[in-house]
Order: structure tokens, then sequence, then C-alpha cells
């Protein structure tokens, strides 16, 4: 047990200072300018509005990490809440539909890794065909209207509160959390992950199957945007065509905040978490304290702007020390050579 | 006009390590200066003085005499000193003139990039070298060689007349290589002075007149190239030379088994290959770039498709599709191009290591066990000497033989029967192949059959027990250890014999 928490202390958390540091100042930023900021309802609440981000941010790690991105995230989620709605009216009982629209999500992260692997599209670029099309498919099942659900089990998914206190949503959310950074830490796929994100031939070249790595992502990231979709329709009471509008870039910027480089290779769940947060509390903060919604788009774009200027700070000095590490090392291990 | 860079006492320390060490020299127009040394030796470090990327802690920096301080590379470029770097500098979208102006464009009265003048001048100098390089073309249209030659005009144009090459010719071919050493003679011939960094031996015979030779951050000597033979240079920058090296490296009496058979092998590159490796041998593959050394083995590690014939192992016939299959029957290949095939560059040293073995370190639940990770990783570094702090540190953070090193020793962990090492030691420093060859050697002993691509034929004939030589695409020939002779494998290499 020591062992683990002297492994989380050397890695995850000394990285993440920053981001820790900075979820502390809008706590007292905030709560100074509003007393309800810090509450235990506030805080379930920021929780609950992570929910939907934070399922999409998880996907979206992994495959940044590995080199791709999504950006059909939000299109899926939508599409997936009016098919569950559908589904829930027809009558399915609400596992069904809920396991329907998931598995219509993987359908689309399938269709996403076909493209890029087969047709050799830019993950950006094919995806961004598919979040047009997928929303279009959104609108005509519907019709373009708001499918209400009166399925109370459906419902209650997205609203019922255990021990009166923790939401599903949240409980799931955190669960599924724990899950990938388990999953991406410690296991064979998730070390997989990073490889792929340097170099796809050298990997392919050191044994593994780029082409099946990319596929599993892809098809994860659908299926979670797809269950954070139905989730958001529960909480709404209806699936909503133009739900979900910019979900994947507000995933992204999560995801990016948290220490993801989207030159691949780099991040963790774990910063994920925390990047998401952050930028919800953040967001939260900003609505509580009154500032407009369009300045609130500005603070966003400066909040990630600031973060990463921190994180550049670090690593700079950070990579000197490592220079001058690597020349003693040398020096050190000179003599031996010359034997 | 006559110039001249001279080094006093140049001492260049980082927190704990002496980089460079009392370099003192003068170097003169009309002569190109080698730096030869082992990765660490302090050449890069100087090359960095020199372009002022750098700053000595000690010493004094000449330029035609007078004492200068560079604080940016812009200063020294402004003082006539460009540096030309093996990854080219050149933005491949626009035109061989706006690049030629890099950062510099000529304006026109009211601001407006003169490009015309731009034009001018850049088939100007392409005129004076011979170059066949119109100022319009868009420089990623154009071949590395050229991309190079890029490079070159335009140190040429803003006026360098300290010009020094770091390793240029890493990505070139034969023929290309001798157009740049064209050009370097003619810029001697115009009074620069030039440095030029390389590992090769026979580039630094072919353009060389003095040979600066380094070791630990120490000038050992100053010699001329024409009057010290390559066996004296490589003593005196690695302590001995390669003839003993060779000598003394481990052998096993005689070959064991056939492991491998190839007959008849059959792919869109190369055709009727039929040979046999042997546990406990050392099979070298020799013949020039392109003759399909390379094809033979992508064939065997299932990147390529095959046509025809059959592949064996221990008597049983294969057919590896991929190279997670060409792994588990006991295949393991270092390829040729270490940047692009080898290395996983976001990953640690360690990740490096055991990624292609990781699958057999997992527990009963599919966890990763990360201390017996590690102790491989140790113990890797350890054997193979892999100079790195710790094992955390990121393979692209290496040096070329570290990394290379690091990608030998992942495959060491698959436990191979067959090693094949594609150009082992290109592009690495001598000192670093004395111990590539070593290891290799030492893997023959233990019983893997061991294949062996080189190009430099002093390496295949000095560690190979027996040697294929191929042609177009087909085996022409086959030497055993007691006929090993460059004239032999040149006769078999090469389609005009009277050469």
């Amino acid at each position: 047990m020591k062992n683990i928490v002297n492994k989380l202390k050397k890695s995850d958390f000394a990285d993440k200072i920053t981001l820790i540091l900075a979820m502390l100042l809008l706590l007292v930023l905030f709560g100074s300018l509003n007393r309800n900021y810090v509450t235990f309802a506030n805080i379930i609440n920021i929780l609950i509005a992570c929910s939907l981000t934070g399922f999409v941010a998880i996907g979206e790690t992994n495959l940044i990490i590995a080199g791709q991105n999504d950006l059909s995230a939000g299109s899926v989620a939508a599409c997936a809440g009016v098919l569950a709605a559908l589904l829930s009216r027809a009558g399915m009982p609400m596992p069904v539909a809920l396991l329907a629209a998931v598995a219509a999500g993987c359908v689309v992260g399938a269709v996403n890794a076909s493209l890029v692997t087969f047709l050799k599209l830019q993950p950006f670029i094919a995806t961004l065909a598919t979040m047009s099309v997928v929303r279009g498919l959104a609108y005509i099942l519907c019709d373009g209207k708001a499918v209400g659900i009166s399925d109370k089990t459906f419902i209650r998914m997205g609203t019922y509160r255990l021990f009166g206190v923790l939401p599903i949503p949240v409980l799931v959310l955190l669960i599924t959390f724990i899950v990938f950074g388990i999953l991406l830490s410690k296991t064979y796929f998730g070390r997989s992950i990073y490889v792929l994100g340097g170099n796809t031939y050298a990997a392919r070249l050191a044994g593994l199957n780029p082409t099946r790595i990319v596929f599993k992502l892809h098809i994860m990231e659908s299926g979670l945007a797809a269950f954070a979709g139905v989730l958001l329709a529960a909480r709404m009471n209806s699936g909503q065509p133009q739900a979900c509008d910019g979900l994947e870039f507000d995933a992204i910027t999560a995801a990016v905040l948290g220490g993801t480089a989207f030159t691949g290779g780099v991040g963790t769940i774990f910063g994920t978490f925390l990047g998401m947060l952050v930028l919800q509390s953040f967001k939260t903060g900003l609505n509580m304290v009154g500032v407009p919604t369009f300045w609130q788009q500005v603070a966003q774009g400066c909040l990630l702007v600031v973060a990463l200027s921190f994180d550049f700070y670090r690593k700079h000095t950070r990579d000197k020390h490592a220079l001058a590490e690597s020349m003693a090392a040398r020096n050190a291990a000179a003599p031996k050579a010359k034997g | 006009m006559l110039h001249s860079v001279e080094f006093r006492h140049i001492s260049k320390f980082f927190p704990g390590v002496k980089a460079l060490d009392d370099i003192s020299f003068l170097a003169e127009s009309g002569q190109v200066y080698a730096f030869l040394g082992e990765n660490g030796a302090g050449k890069s470090t100087l090359l960095k003085i020199l372009n002022g990327d750098y700053q000595p802690d000690a010493g004094e920096y000449l330029i035609n005499g007078q004492a200068i301080h560079f604080s940016t590379p812009k200063e020294a470029i402004a003082h006539g000193v460009s540096v030309i770097y093996q990854e080219r500098q050149v933005l491949l979208d626009m035109t061989v003139a706006e690049n030629i102006f890099l950062g510099d464009w000529p304006k026109k009265m009211g601001g407006m990039v003169d490009a015309e003048l731009m034009r001018r001048r850049a088939a100007e100098i392409a005129a004076r070298f011979g170059l066949d390089i119109s100022p319009d073309t868009k420089v990623g249209t154009l071949s590395i060689a050229h991309q190079q030659m890029v490079e070159i005009m335009k140190a040429v144009n803003r006026n360098s007349n300290i010009i020094a090459f770091d390793e240029p010719t890493a990505s070139l071919s034969d023929s290309e290589i001798d157009i740049l050493f064209q050009i370097i003679r003619q810029l001697k011939e115009e009074g620069k002075v030039i440095f030029y960094v390389s590992h090769r031996m026979n580039e630094i015979a072919q353009v060389a007149q003095k040979v600066i030779i380094f070791k630990d951050g120490q000038l050992v000597d100053v010699v001329d190239q024409a009057t010290t033979s390559e066996d004296e240079m490589i003593r005196l920058m690695v302590g001995r030379s390669l003839g003993d090296i060779f000598n003394e490296l481990p052998r096993s009496a005689s070959r064991g088994e056939p492991l491998v058979e190839v007959k008849d092998l059959t792919t869109p590159y190369v055709s009727g290959i039929s040979f046999t490796a042997y546990r406990g041998e050392v099979l070298g593959f020799a013949g020039l770039v392109g003759a399909g050394r390379t094809e033979v083995m992508r064939a065997l590690f299932g990147l390529d498709p095959v046509y025809g014939g059959t592949i064996t192992v221990e008597g049983k016939a294969v057919q590896p599709r991929s190279p997670a299959q060409a792994q588990a029957l006991g295949f393991a290949m270092v390829p040729e191009d270490r940047k692009m095939q080898g290395i996983l560059p976001n990953i640690s040293v360690r990740g490096n290591i055991t990624i292609s073995m990781l699958k057999s370190l997992l527990n009963k639940w599919g966890f990763l066990m990360e201390s017996k990770e590690e102790e491989i990783a140790q113990r890797e570094i350890r054997e193979l000497n892999i100079k790195t702090p710790n094992s955390d540190k990121l393979i692209s953070q290496l040096s070329g033989g570290n990394q290379q090193k690091v990608i030998l020793a992942r495959w060491l962990e698959t436990h191979p029967k067959l090693l094949i090492l594609d150009e082992p030691t290109k592009g690495i420093d001598v000192g670093a192949k004395a111990e590539f060859y070593r290891i290799i050697a030492e893997c023959a002993r233990r019983g893997m059959a061991v294949i062996v691509i080189s190009s430099e034929l002093p390496e295949v004939i000095g560690l190979s027990d027996r040697i294929l030589v191929m042609r177009e695409g087909r085996i022409s020939g086959e030497v055993m250890r007691s006929g090993f002779s460059e004239e032999t494998i040149l006769k078999y290499a090469m389609t005009d014999i009277s050469k």
C-alpha cells in the first residue's frame, strides 16, 4: 500500500501539482465571491455537469495518446439519446434501449476506425465527416423534434441518488474513471496505446497490431459518448437531436488541461479527471458569480492558454535538469566504455 | 580573402560535467577540418559554441584574429558562421529562392518582398556550384540531397565564411554524397573555413585535410588526413584499433544445427533466394545498397508478401504474415532505420526494452508486473552498457548508439532463435560499434543464428563466419571465412567485374 502511495507521489500527483493548485485557487476564488459555491450540493452539481464531458474525455484521452482523436462524439451522444428515447417510447425496457443505443454508438466508432485505418484518412477529417452524418441522422430519426421519455426506470437512471446523495451518473462516471485509469496504466492494452502514439510503424515491427488497437479505441470512445448521451436524455426526460453540441471540444479541453499531448504518447486518465474538474468548476463558478455567457467562452479559452503556459514553463525547467542529468550519467559511464 | 577560426583554452561545463576541457586549435582558409570522436566526446558542444548556441565558460573564441562573443546563433550568422545540420531546416512548401532568403527576405519600396531579386540571386548561386536547381521549385519536391544543397546555398547567400557540416551524409545516397563533396571542395577553394563532423571514416578520408580528434571532452590530437592511417585515427579516439577488436571477438569453434532454411524465396523485390542460417553462426549479407538484402529479411519478418518458395524453421514449414507471427517463430529483427522503424519515441527506455515481451509480464489478473519490468530493464541497461541516467528516460533523449542498444535489448528479451540485424552500426560512433560487435558475437556463441546486413565491408568481413553476397535481388555468391577479402566480395556485389 505504501508502495502505491509512493508511486502516486512520484508520478501523477507531483506531475499534476499545477492542476491541483488551480483547483484549490478556483475553490477559494469563487467561494469568496459566492458563499454557495463551496457547498456539498454545489459540488454534486459540478460532478453531475461533469458526467457528460467526463465519459467522452476518457475516450478522447485514450485516442489522443494513441495519436488519434474524435470530433463525432457530440453527435454520437445526441443521436444515442434520441435513439434510446425512441426505443423507450416504443415500449422497450430501459436496459434494452440503453444497450441498443450504446451498440449503435460502437458501430459509429467502428466506422471511424475503418476510415482511419483502411482509407488512411486523418482522424480529424474522418470524424469531421461522421460528426456531420451522425448529427444529421439524429435529426432524421426524430424529425427534428425532442423525444419525450415516460419510462420511470429510464428517468431514474439519470436522476436517482444513491443514499439520497450520490447521483447514478456521477457514480458510474467515477467507476469508469477508475477502470480506465487502471486499464491505461497497468495493462498490456494500456501500454500499447502509449506505444502507438509515437510511431505506428515501429510499433508494428515491435510485434503490435496497430489496426486492432485503433478499432478498439474508436469503438470505446463512441460507446462512451453514446452512454453519456443516454444518461443526459434520462436526466432531461427527453432525447434531443441538438444536444451536446461541441461536447467533443470540452472533452478534448479537459484532456489537454490534464496534460495529454496532441503529439501522442503522453497523458493520463488521472490528469484528465483533474482537467475535467478544473474545467467544470471554472464554468460553474463563472455562472454563479454572474459572468455573461459570451464572456464565459472567452474565459474558457484563456484558462486553457494559462494552464498550458504553466505546463510549458515547468517542462522547460525539467528538461534543463534532464540534460544535466544525462550528461552526468554519460560521464560517469564513460570510463567503463574504455575498458 | 583568408579567414580563420581560433579556439584558445575553451572549456564548457554542465552541472557535474566537463563537456569541453581546454580545447585549443586554429583553423584556416583552404582546409577542411574533420571532427572525429565518439558520441559525447564534445564535437556537438563545440559546434554549438561555434554557432553561438552555447557560450564557453572559459577560453577565447577568435574569428580572423578578433576575439568575439556570440550570445545567440543569429549573431553568429551575422558574423558569417553557418552550421548545416543533419536534419534539414528547410520549409518544404516554399520555393528554393524563398528558402535561401528565409527570414531575411529582401523588401522593395513599400514593404513588398522583392521576388525578382531573390530569384536572380538563387539562380546565380546555383550556377556558381553547377547545381541544376531552379529558384521556383518547391523545396518539398526536391530530393533530400538537393534539399541539403539548398541549405548550403542559404549559407553561401549569407556570405558565410565559416561553414560547419554536422553529419550531412546521414540520409544521402552515394552519388548524392559525391555532389556534396564537390561543393565542399569548391567552398574550400573559395577560401571558406570548413568543419566536417562525421562518424564515417571513408568520408573523412575523401573530403578532409586535417582531422581533429576528440575524446571525453578533450582534444587528443590534430592529424594530417593524408599521412595518418584510419586505424591510427580510431586508436586515437577509442584507444584501440578495429583489427584488434575483431580479432578479440568470442567465436564458436564450429557452427551448430541448421535453424532456418529458405528455399527459392520470391517476393516482389527478390527472387530465387535460398540459404540456410545455422545456430551459433554469424551470417553476413553483403552487397550494394538496393541489392535486396533488407527485402529478404522483410519477407522473413512477415512484412512483404511471399510469392513463392518455402521457409522452414527447425524442419517445419512456416509462413510469417506479420512481425507478431515472426516473433512467435523466434525471429527478431533490429531494423535499418532506427528512427522510423526502431524506437518508440514517446516511451521510456524501460518501455522500449520490454514492449515485445510485455505479454509475459502479466500476472493472473492481466496487470503488468512493474517491478519485474524494471528488473529486466535494469539488467539490460547493465549488460549492454546502455548510457542512461535511469530507465524512466525517454528513449528519444539518448544518443543514437544507446538507442540502438535499447532496440537490441528489446529483441534479446524475446529470447530469439534467429537474430537479424540490418545495418546495426549505421551512424554509430566507433566506440559503441566495438561494443556492438562483442554483443553480436556473444549472441552467436550462445547459440543464436545471427544474420548481419552491412554495407561496410570491413565490418561484415570482421564480424561474419560466412558471407552471402547479393546483387539485383538475387544471391550472387557465398564466401566462407577462410576466403574473405574485400575483392572477392566486391566482385560478387558489382555487375561490372572490371572495377
